[in-house]
């Protein structure tokens, strides 16, 4: 038996290891993510310590305005870098020399008074260029510059002059971070923003009606009428409807525009009418709605069909007959009969497929794309426009987790239910493959 | 049966709601191969030209093929990765010692029922770090892992249905635990291994949103991220070069669904995302 163990174990380290680099790991890392201002400006490596005017403008906000006022403007200070790099430059070394055993150490506010104290010396530069090209060898500013860590900052600070105190260098260091760091702002954000109040609603009410018309509904619909259709109505009619589940969503949803949008089918039939051309799916919030659960629907209701449509196969039929023979009418046996036995199956179907309507987005943003405005955007979608994809070109990967981790906990806890709630008894007969 | 004229109202309403989705499909591939004038609701006119792109690059210097290669290496490699693993790590569930091994199933059943979409966000950000991201080898190695719960779950029933007799008897015969799986088992089950691997083949080759968001550009583009970009430029609009890009594009899952729908469906009822 050991080496059954030990194959097992080989054989089980490959899918085990991709399902930790790939299901655990994101889990877990989506609530980390949630947590910072990861966007596209701050990246996602860290970053540096950036003075910009934005920086500045952020240090003015947190009651250090005066510094950040010194900040914003240049000095000049006589140091030994800027006396070598004269040395070497422009100047030459006699007039490097008399700077730093006249000049050292000294600061001057502005570039005209460095000027005045560089043209009072004995080796002083001939013309006005080649005088502004040795002040500029002092000047000292740190607006505009990067830092790759604190050190430098505070160095280049003091080198402008301006000295700091420890809560000082703090709000420096936090305001011109150009990286990202950690917070709970994305969930404030997320929990106040007006939006975020409607799109709820709508997923809700996606999923419900969706969920009821269509991938419980319509699926039932299509399971009963095949069970009474004669064999061959009743494969046509599964026939066309599995069309959707392997039709590749791109071409799915293509088919639905050719459908709906102004130079389509509809508007084509509608011209016969005497209706001007328009486009059915994008023109109000209202079609745009109704189209989004067609599509979803379309697509759907294949999965409830193929299970109800087994457990429907799997009664008695002498439950049937005798219900034929007593003059049970269609709608009793089904009544009667069909519905109490699908109760289980219903449920099934109607969970799994809550969840993965809660999580798909694909056929949305494929057709309407949230539109028209925003009117159909729900939750998964405005975590894919926030995160992954928008016109806008920010990406806010830190928000865009925070949404996408709603996601993520209904997911966990939802198949954890299900795990209970089915007991592994509806779902371990279920998948097998008739060959 | 006496009451069949009762049906009647059934099937039609069937036959109703149906109709849109025969109107799509006759006109998908109609539309192919005929012209229509503006306004007309039928062709008039039998034509090859919207099949052009199969032999001129498009406006980009972009040629079909190179597309559908991508396509192929991602769903292919998807495939190949899915299917082994699943292949070895269902053998294991079902039939060899391992610690924890109900608690490995409640895991793979959960995995499956959870809606792995929604991770995507992690995903990208991580591919990024190290340097995957816009890669093939990066969305094929994420999303053959995204197909692990079901094809794990599914091959696992089918080992359970192979009579543990044949194991046995090769046991007897002095054939290692690894021989036995090799020789004896995978036999068994080939009908199976083939109707997952068309499974994970047709689902890679439709798969739209995790290329999309983590390969989107270049050289990685495969056959649904370019059909997407055909329709969403507004320059070029012409339903007809879509539809025949888009038949052309579903062409081989038709082929492969007519071989094998009886397999298909009852993985498509077994419970897959949608």
């Amino acid at each position: 038996m050991g080496s059954s163990r030990r194959l097992g174990l080989l054989f089980l380290a490959p899918a085990f290891v991709m399902v930790v680099l790939f299901f655990f790991a994101p889990t877990v890392l989506t609530g980390v993510f949630s947590f910072t201002t990861m966007s596209t400006s701050t990246g996602i490596y860290g970053g540096d310590y950036f003075v910009s005017e934005d920086a500045l403008r952020r240090l003015a906000s947190e009651g250090e305005d005066q510094l950040a006022q010194q900040l914003a403007g240049t000095s000049y200070k006589i140091d030994s870098a800027g006396i070598e790099a004269v040395r070497v430059g422009e100047g030459g070394a006699a007039l490097a020399d008399e700077i730093a055993a006249t000049l050292a150490g000294q600061h001057f506010a502005d570039q005209r008074e460095a000027e005045r104290a560089i043209k009072d010396l004995n080796s002083r530069p001939r013309s006005i260029r080649a005088l502004k090209a040795v002040v500029e060898q002092f000047r000292r500013s740190v607006a505009g510059a990067r830092f790759a860590d604190k050190a430098g900052l505070y160095a280049a600070v003091e080198g402008a002059g301006i000295t700091l105190d420890e809560a000082q260098k703090e709000a420096l260091a936090g305001a011109s971070w150009s990286g990202w760091h950690w917070t709970v702002q994305n969930f404030k954000r997320m929990a106040t923003t007006p939006d975020n109040a409607r799109i709820l609603i709508n997923t809700i009410l996606y999923v419900g009606v969706t969920l009821a018309l269509f991938h419980v509904g319509f699926a039932l619909v299509i399971a009963i009428a095949s069970h009474y259709l004669s064999e061959t109505a009743s494969g046509i009619f599964r026939g066309i409807w599995l069309l959707p589940r392997i039709t590749p969503s791109v071409l799915f949803v293509l088919l639905w525009k050719w459908l709906a949008w102004d130079t389509g089918f509809i508007s084509r039939i509608a011209a016969l009418f005497g209706a001007a051309p328009r486009n059915w799916m994008l023109d109000t919030a209202a079609h745009a709605w109704v189209f989004v659960v067609l599509i979803n629907g379309f697509v759907g209701a294949s999965m409830g069909m193929l299970i109800f449509s087994s457990a429907i196969k799997a009664i008695p039929a002498p439950l049937f007959h005798a219900a034929e023979v007593d003059g049970a009418s269609h709608w009793q046996q089904i009544r009667f009969i069909i519905l109490p036995q699908l109760r289980w199956p219903i449920l099934f179907v109607a969970c799994y497929q809550t969840l993965s309507l809660l999580a798909s987005y694909e056929q949305i943003l494929l057709s309407t794309d949230g539109g028209p405005g925003r009117v159909t955007e729900v939750w998964s979608l405005a975590a894919y426009h926030s995160a992954l994809q928008n016109y806008a070109g920010n990406l806010l990967y830190g928000y865009g987790a925070a949404l996408a981790l709603v996601l993520v906990v209904i997911g966990v806890i939802a198949s954890l239910l299900f795990l209970r709630l089915f007991r592994f008894k509806e779902l371990v007969t279920q998948p097998r493959i008739e060959i | 049966m006496e009451n069949r004229k009762n049906l009647r109202p059934a099937f039609w309403l069937l036959a109703l709601l149906s109709l849109p989705l025969v109107l799509m499909y006759g006109y998908l591939v109609l539309d192919t191969v005929s012209t229509t004038k503006p306004g007309a609701l039928l062709p008039d006119h039998f034509t090859f030209q919207h099949w052009r792109f199969l032999w001129e690059r498009d406006a980009q210097g972009v040629s079909i093929w190179s597309v559908t290669l991508n396509s192929v290496i991602f769903a292919g490699s998807v495939t190949l990765i899915a299917l082994s693993l699943s292949l070895t790590a269902g053998y294991a569930l079902s039939r060899l010692n391992i610690p924890f091994r109900r608690h490995l199933l409640a895991m793979v059943l959960v995995l499956h029922a959870f809606p792995s979409v929604t991770l995507l966000v992690a995903i990208f950000i991580v591919l990024q770090m190290i340097g995957l991201y816009n890669t093939l080898i990066g969305v094929i190695l994420v999303f053959a892992a995204l197909q692990l719960p079901l094809g794990i779950w599914l091959m696992k029933g089918f080992y359970d249905g192979v009579p543990w007799e044949i194991e046995m008897a090769g046991l007897q015969d002095g054939a290692s635990r690894f021989t036995v799986w090799w020789r004896l088992v995978l036999p068994q089950i080939r009908p199976a291994i083939a109707a997952v691997g068309v499974f994970v083949f047709i689902t890679g080759w439709a798969e739209y949103v995790t290329p999309q968001v983590l390969a989107p550009s270049g050289n990685t583009q495969v056959l649904s991220l370019y059909l997407a970009g055909l329709i969403s430029n507004d320059q070029h609009f012409d339903f007809a070069l879509f539809k025949s890009v888009g038949l052309f594009y579903i062409a081989p899952v038709l082929v492969f669904y007519a071989f094998t729908h009886k397999a298909l469906m009852s993985i498509y009822g077994g419970g897959t995302k949608g």
